[in-house]
């Protein structure tokens, strides 16, 4: 294919692995920065995660100004707003942003406030708005999933207008995404379950696309094998510190491979499904993932095939005629939700959510048809095949 | 005819990918073509019409190559159809594709690279609503389906819709023939 083109971009500096925090206050002095605020939320801080970033600021001739603790699970501009007075009024000169994916987007949008010295975050929603780097940023995740500590995106909504604003550019990318173990330890197995799913999405779909490229495989083959091998051994020990890592480690990789070459239809079936009934991400890519990669099989069998490496081991794959390897693929992951369900009941099908009305499926597939995500996803998707998809998801 | 589509092509793609004198007139002129064509094919056919209804009244787009065009400009009419407004848009744009350089137009306009093919690529920048993006290009490739010689079009589209060769015929000889009469009536 001498046609095909391609671009790769990922300049987060990674800090990883054991007393990773510790780091933290040497990075931003790099960056000039010696007044740090932290923005979390209730969920971390109660979980005592919050102390061990303190902890690591103590002996480091550097204080951390400003905690903010209160973001909420679906962020809004108001939010963004009053955090910005916070660090404003506080002489904040860097963001630690501590937690998911709702303190990882909210944090994205306090730094674009901050540095453009704006109030109105509107103003700054779409591409390319942003001109000019913003304030030191760190991210610290404390799900292993969303990935949202490498991508340039953030979604925030605007409560008055009642949309979602996306915000898209290079320079909300964090300047480091430091990963400790101690900061995923805790992590409640199914939120662990779900999130890895989300992870584990973000690397299949990525390296099945039409975005697909050699070096996001890379980090997408990577990041799906450290999953397969972990994940389980994690919901056996919660508090086994290098298997955490791995898959904290895993989730940044997948989010490194799909903020390059982009998700498929399970991210557009899952965004549609996350919208209309409220149902957490994590849970609904688990939900949709064996389904899509079955509606993609016929035509991108040998892709979907080439990851029964990562998912099921050497031994597997090697006696796995090549013909049979993108069932067997797909058949491996459904062996990992089925055990996901016994363990901690996520649902592997809408009617086990329990929270979906079959007369949903027609605005489900019409909300899906007019998600971003659909069109890198390998093979057309009409209303009709998502119809399709949605009711053998059933 | 196939042959010579194909040679046109080729020489267009001669030699240095930049130097081409042609592109640029070729463009605009596709992009004049596929304006039109998307107005007359919001009037006949019905999964377009489905699509654009879903638009807002008075919704705009563009279609342009960076930095400095060339451009097509559409309007959703009171009619609740496309109404193509020419190479220079009254206002912003609600939704605004942009191709990053004109050889990229070029490659989706010839039909050697698909839409979805030159999002996959990163050729293209949307600026506006996705969920409106979203509809514009089934539109795009719905019209390709329609006019373009189904051996075009495979190349162009990640799969050619089950048209029978009635459908194609009508489906396309209607557009074709509202593109005769909407550019007589003017
Ligand atoms: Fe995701």
């Amino acid at each position: 294919m001498t046609k095909s083109y391609y671009e790769f971009f990922c300049p987060v500096k990674i800090v990883a692995g054991n007393a990773a925090l510790e780091h933290i206050p040497h990075e931003l002095r790099t960056l000039a920065a010696a007044r740090p605020m932290i923005i979390t939320d209730k969920g971390v801080r109660g979980a005592g995660l919050i102390d061990h970033v303190l902890g690591a600021f103590a002996e480091s001739g550097m204080d951390v100004v400003e905690i903010y603790d209160d973001v909420p699970p679906d962020s809004s501009t108001t939010v963004v707003t009053q955090i910005a007075k916070l660090y404003r009024d506080s002489g904040c000169d860097s963001i630690i942003a501590v937690g998911g994916g709702s303190v990882i987007d909210t944090s994205k949008g306090v730094n674009i406030l901050v540095s453009e010295d704006g109030e109105d975050l509107t103003a700054f929603s779409g591409v390319g708005v942003l001109t000019k780097p913003l304030k030191p940023f760190f991210v610290v995740p404390t799900t292993a999933g969303t990935g949202s500590e490498v991508t340039l995106v953030a979604v925030i909504a605007d409560p008055e207008k009642g949309v979602k604003l996306p915000f898209t550019s290079y320079f909300l990318l964090p300047n480091a995404a430091v990963l400790d173990p101690r900061m995923t330890l805790t992590l409640p197995a199914h939120i662990t379950a779900m999130t890895a799913m989300d992870a584990m999405t973000h690397a299949v779909e990525a390296f099945t696309g039409m975005g697909k490229n050699p070096i996001s495989d890379a980090y997408a083959v990577s990041a799906i094998k450290k999953i397969s091998e972990n994940l389980m051994q994690v919901l056996n020990t919660p508090d086994d510190a290098d298997a955490r890592l791995e898959l904290a480690q895993a989730s940044t990789m997948a989010g490194i491979a799909f903020s390059n070459s982009m998700v498929g239809l399970v991210h557009s079936l899952g965004h549609s499904l996350g919208a209309l009934c409220h149902l957490p991400h994590g849970l609904c890519m688990n939900l949709f993932l064996p389904y899509v990669l079955e509606y993609n099989l016929a035509e991108r069998g040998d892709v979907i095939g080439e990851l029964l490496l990562p998912l099921a081991g050497a031994e597997v794959y090697a006696r796995t005629p090549a013909a049979d390897r993108g069932r067997a693929a797909i058949n491996t992951l459904r062996e990992i939700r089925d055990e996901l369900y016994r363990r901690c009941k996520l649902p592997r099908s809408l009617s086990e959510t329990g929270k979906v009305s079959r007369d949903q499926i027609q605005k489900l597939a019409e909300m899906a048809l007019d998600d971003g995500s659909i069109i890198f996803n390998p093979v057309e998707v009409d209303l009709d095949d998502a119809i399709s998809v949605l009711e053998k998801a059933w | 005819m196939k042959q010579l589509l194909q040679l046109k092509l080729g020489d267009l793609n001669l030699g240095s990918l930049n130097t081409a004198p042609l592109k640029r007139p070729y463009v605009a002129l596709m992009m004049d073509v596929i304006g039109r064509g998307l107005e007359a094919s919001s009037q006949v056919d019905a999964n377009i019409k489905r699509e654009v209804q879903k638009l807002p009244d008075g919704f705009m787009f563009d279609m342009r190559a960076l930095p400095s065009g060339p451009c097509f400009v559409m309007e959703k009419n009171a009619d609740g159809n496309l109404s193509y407004i020419g190479s220079e848009a009254p206002r912003k744009p609600d939704v605004s594709l942009k191709f990053k350089h004109l050889n990229h137009a070029f490659l989706v306009l010839s039909f050697q690279e698909g839409t979805a093919r030159a999002f996959a690529n990163d050729r293209i920048l949307v600026d506006g609503e996705i969920a409106h993006a979203m509809k514009l290009v089934r539109c795009l490739n719905r019209m390709e389906s329609l006019i373009l010689p189904k051996f075009v079009a495979v190349r162009a589209l990640k799969r050619y819709p089950q048209l029978s060769l009635k459908q194609k015929l009508a489906g396309g000889g209607k557009i074709y023939s509202r593109l005769a009469k909407n550019l007589v009536w003017g």
